[in-house]
């Protein structure tokens, strides 16, 4: 099977080919990149003039909910709705039931995600057993059966001593801890933002300090060890002050920040008359924290966008706003949430300091064989992501692939979206609509 | 949306068509009213005169001068506020607003003069009794009104008219008082669609 | 005038004019309570649920007596814990209650959000905030205005001092909104634990020292401290509470002379307030009660009485 694509805006990771680029896959490898190709050569053509050619977006943080809570998602809606929304790798979270704590729930994990026509499902492991946070997981069998991430996502490892020799234990496996950073003491029965929205709304606050001080832990110990941490679903500007001179002080600290912490803010709470779906961990931050997570972005503090996907059934969201779950689940809108409020700031760096958040920026943090995500090269596994920058269109939960029917922009109208995603080749999403007259 | 004007009372613009009384005209059938009320009761022993929110509040007011002027004496005066007894609410098109009841003397067994601008249906009437007889036990109560325009829906007669208008129903009969609406007058109006 | 609520959710909605008319109206209803006969037929044929999820005697039995006094249909609906917790969701709950043929529904809830999302989930009945977690009581700020209104008339340019447990006060959050529409200066004073994040945003300083608060007041508003609060720990103890912030004749001395006293009840004697202070003479505490009723005659009249249905 050979496919061409042409004539696309080509960015390879870190920078935008100056000309329209060709990319000849053969056998799901990525045989040619190159110019002026005859169509002829190949048994299926795209013309992609106009439309932006990336290597395949991976998202770092995503909760899949298998084994055990399926009713919410599971790996092969999970996976089918991550092909939706452009992403060709998923990281997702074991903060299952049972939480994926040993090597065969992450083989379990790999071995269903081959099932579904959709992206590449990569397991999480825990941090500690059950994730309780007392003892070690089996880290070393975990990475040997493909575990890609440690974390105890959903809750911090609130023991210093034991996330001190989860980094020194780790450092031979090549896998990195990922914290979920929050101080749970603080943060205790915290709902909302502490600021405008818990002085109005009487909820309970959360205050930035509670991620800020977390962070500044694992930063201590980071420096401690000199293992590499990853923090995730970063949310304020004080963490990114933290981080921004630990990375200037050469540690080697990485963080994601989130579509709803990038493109939301805790008015919308407010706004909405306390909807739920606005209810998320952390919270909604204030319009400050929001522009400093783009200030982040726009200085390479921030080396990931990762979704935070926390499905759940209508029926754990549509309550009142004190009694709904914490989660937004943004999987197929979460790439045009991001693209379309870097529009609305009006493109306030170029759009490859954006893509490389999704593509090299997560790649690097990944276990060295998954390196080869995130760039485009000959030889490689054809993996790519197909961008349409200017397209318009209004999110609709209804035709979502993922269980999740409710979400913070449903209905709203988003500029920039992902049109076809392609894994080992094969294409497991297009947008027929974009692609007419293309072929 | 006419449909709804018509029946409602909404939105239509009023439009002067005849004025059937002038201030004089009001001051001269006021009296004679007061004449009558006079020489029906024997004298104003016991009474109370009450004013239906709003026009007939003035209205009472004038009467209860006027029995001061022709008899000496000051008759209690109240005004009565029928807006929680009405039977049409939900028909209404604008927010119904509750104004003040406030009767200075107890009503029980006292002889009261209810005193309205206009009788129509008669339903304001049915609950000013309502209303009345909430705040006691009078003894008697009389009406009066400075106009009768008939198409009466109860079974209640004025004890003492002013005038009496012939009128269709899609017109209005409006009372002016000065002291709201700057000069005395009654003038029928027709509703125009808007 | 025109009516535009057709729920009673939070007064972050209403502007002056609408307050104005309430109080108006409000007045109207007041004198209705001194007759002999306080039934008037108005809501008749009008059915009024009452849902309570936490308990509220005051606050029940006020709404219970409006609703009377209208001569609406009255069925007290209690449910106790969470809405989730007997298996029925609110939102069940409120499809079932509509299905009934409710017209209204107040409704007492312990978590935020619970009567907006009650409004966004019915069809055609008005809802009633009866107080939602902490943070909306409007008719308490409506009847507390209501009572302060009554007794100094225009309260533009005037100042209230608001004493106590600001962070946890579903009250406070409703009363700063309704003084403030009307013009008054709200300042708050309490232990700095138990102030919300950003009092200035609410409308409202912060001092630190209460005298500093109720210096020149017109109103000194003392709301009620929680014991669990102090069991929580955001304080060291009821004494050492009483001792700085408790409201007693000296505290006093520093509003202006007459100032009036409001607090929602029940009150805690000796712990936000002194007795001399709670039964003395510029207490309006009893006189609120009173308002409580004909203010919310008033309201359930204005949302339920005309066409706007």
């Amino acid at each position: 099977m050979r496919t061409l694509l042409r004539n696309a805006i080509l960015f390879n990771g870190s920078s935008m080919e100056d000309d329209p680029t060709d990319i000849l896959i053969v056998d799901g490898t990525i045989e040619k990149i190159c110019s002026g190709t005859d169509a002829g050569q190949a048994d299926r053509s795209w013309d992609l003039c106009g439309l932006v050619l990336c290597p395949g977006f991976i998202d770092l943080h995503c909760h899949l909910r298998d084994p055990g809570q399926e009713w919410r998602e599971d790996i092969i809606s999970g996976s089918l709705a991550g092909a939706a929304g452009g992403y060709t790798t998923l990281v997702c979270m074991p903060n299952t039931d049972p939480p994926i704590d040993s090597p065969a729930l992450v083989r379990y994990v790999l071995e269903k995600s081959g099932y579904g026509k959709g992206t590449r499902v990569l397991p999480a492991g825990c941090v500690s057993k059950g994730r309780k946070g007392k003892t070690l997981a089996e880290m070393g069998k975990m990475a040997l059966a493909g575990a890609v991430l440690f974390t105890d996502d959903g809750s911090p490892v609130g023991d210093s001593n034991l996330l001190r020799l989860a980094l020194q234990y780790s450092s031979r496996l090549g896998v990195r801890i990922m914290e979920h950073p929050e101080d749970s003491s603080l943060a205790f029965g915290a709902q909302v933002n502490d600021g405008i929205c818990s002085t109005f709304s009487g909820l309970k606050g959360w205050p930035t300090a509670a991620e800020a001080a977390d962070i500044s832990r694992g930063i201590s110990l980071c420096r401690d060890t000199g293992v590499p941490i990853h923090f995730t679903h970063v949310s304020s500007g004080e963490s990114i002050e933290v981080l921004r001179s630990a990375k200037y002080s050469g540690l080697p600290v990485t963080c994601d920040v989130t579509p709803h912490h990038l493109s939301l803010a805790e008015g919308s709470v407010i706004s909405s008359g306390y909807d739920g779906v606005f209810k998320v961990n952390p919270p909604l931050r204030s319009i400050s924290d929001k522009d400093s997570l783009w200030e982040g972005i726009a200085d390479g503090t921030v080396d990931a966008i990762a979704t935070d996907h926390a499905p759940y059934h209508l029926d754990e969201k549509d309550l009142p706003f004190q009694e709904a779950s914490f989660g937004i689940a943004s999987l197929e809108c979460a790439v045009a949430a991001v693209l379309n409020e870097w529009h609305r700031r009006g493109k306030p760096f170029p759009m490859e300091r954006l893509l490389s958040l999704f593509t090299s920026g997560p790649s690097s943090i990944l276990p060295k064989e998954w390196k080869w995500l995130g760039k485009i090269e000959t030889g490689s596994p054809a993996d790519l992501t197909v961008l349409d920058p200017e397209l318009e269109r209004e999110v609709d939960v209804k035709t979502w692939k993922s269980k999740a029917r409710l979400s913070p922009w449903d209905g709203e109208r988003l500029k920039g979206w992902p049109v076809m995603t392609l894994v080992m080749g094969e294409t497991v999403h297009i947008d027929r609509e974009s692609f007419k007259g293309r072929g | 949306m006419w449909v709804f004007n018509l029946f409602f009372g909404g939105e239509g613009v009023l439009k002067d068509k005849t004025r059937v009384m002038t201030g004089k005209d009001m001051e001269r059938v006021l009296k004679r009213m007061s004449h009558e009320i006079l020489e029906r009761n024997r004298g104003l022993g016991d009474m109370v005169i009450v004013g239906i929110q709003r026009r007939g509040v003035y209205l009472a007011n004038r009467i209860r001068d006027i029995f001061n002027t022709i008899e000496s004496v000051r008759i209690p005066t109240g005004v009565l506020d029928i807006t929680l007894y009405r039977d049409d609410l939900t028909l209404l098109h604008d927010q119904p607003v509750v104004h003040s009841t406030s009767i200075p003397e107890d009503v029980n067994a006292r002889k009261i003069l209810l005193v309205d601008d206009v009788l129509y249906t008669g339903r304001t009437i049915r609950a000013a009794l309502d209303a009345l007889m909430d705040l006691g036990r009078p003894s008697c109560v009389q009406l009066a009104v400075l106009v009768d325009r008939g198409h009466r829906e109860l079974p209640i007669h004025p004890d003492y008219v002013g005038r009496t208008v012939p009128t269709s129903r899609n017109e209005v009969v409006e009372v002016r008082v000065s002291e709201l609406d700057g000069k005395d007058e009654v003038v029928i109006c027709e509703r125009e669609d808007s | 005038m025109e009516w535009r609520h057709r729920h009673v959710i939070d007064l972050d909605t209403w502007d002056r004019s609408d307050l104005q008319f309430i109080m108006e109206q409000s007045r109207s209803m007041d004198e209705l309570l001194d007759r002999p006969i306080k039934k008037v037929p108005a809501l008749r044929g009008k059915l009024v649920v009452n849902l309570f999820f936490e308990a509220s005697t005051r606050t029940r039995v006020s709404f219970e007596l409006a609703e009377k006094f209208l001569s609406a249909d009255v069925v007290n609906w209690s449910a106790s814990g969470s809405s989730t917790g007997k298996g029925e969701t609110l939102r069940d709950t409120a499809w079932t209650l509509e299905a009934m043929g409710a017209d209204a529904v107040v409704i007492r809830h312990g978590a935020v959000g619970a009567a907006d999302y009650l409004a966004r989930k019915l069809r055609k009945s008005s809802v009633f905030n009866g107080g939602d977690g902490a943070h909306a009581h409007p008719t308490q700020a409506l009847l507390d205005l209501y009572t302060a209104w009554k007794k100094l008339g225009d309260l533009d340019g005037m100042k209230m001092a608001m004493i106590g447990d600001v962070l946890h006060s579903r009250v406070a959050r409703s009363d700063i909104i309704a003084f403030n529409r009307m013009g008054v200066k709200v300042e708050l004073s309490g232990p700095a634990t138990l102030m919300p994040r950003d009092t200035h945003a609410l409308g409202a300083e912060f001092r630190e020292d209460p005298r500093d608060a109720l210096k020149g007041a017109d109103i000194v508003y003392l709301l009620r401290i929680q014991r669990e609060r102090q069991e929580e720990g955001m304080f060291p103890s009821l004494d050492e509470y009483h001792q700085f912030f408790g409201a007693d004749d000296e505290l006093l001395e520093f509003a202006r002379p007459g100032a009036l006293v409001m607090h929602p009840g029940p009150i805690n004697r000796g712990v936000e307030i002194s007795s001399t202070v709670a039964d003395g003479a510029q207490s309006m505490i009893l006189g609120q009660v009173r308002s409580g009723v004909a203010l919310r005659m008033a309201l359930l009249f204005v949302c339920l009485g005309g066409a706007n249905q």
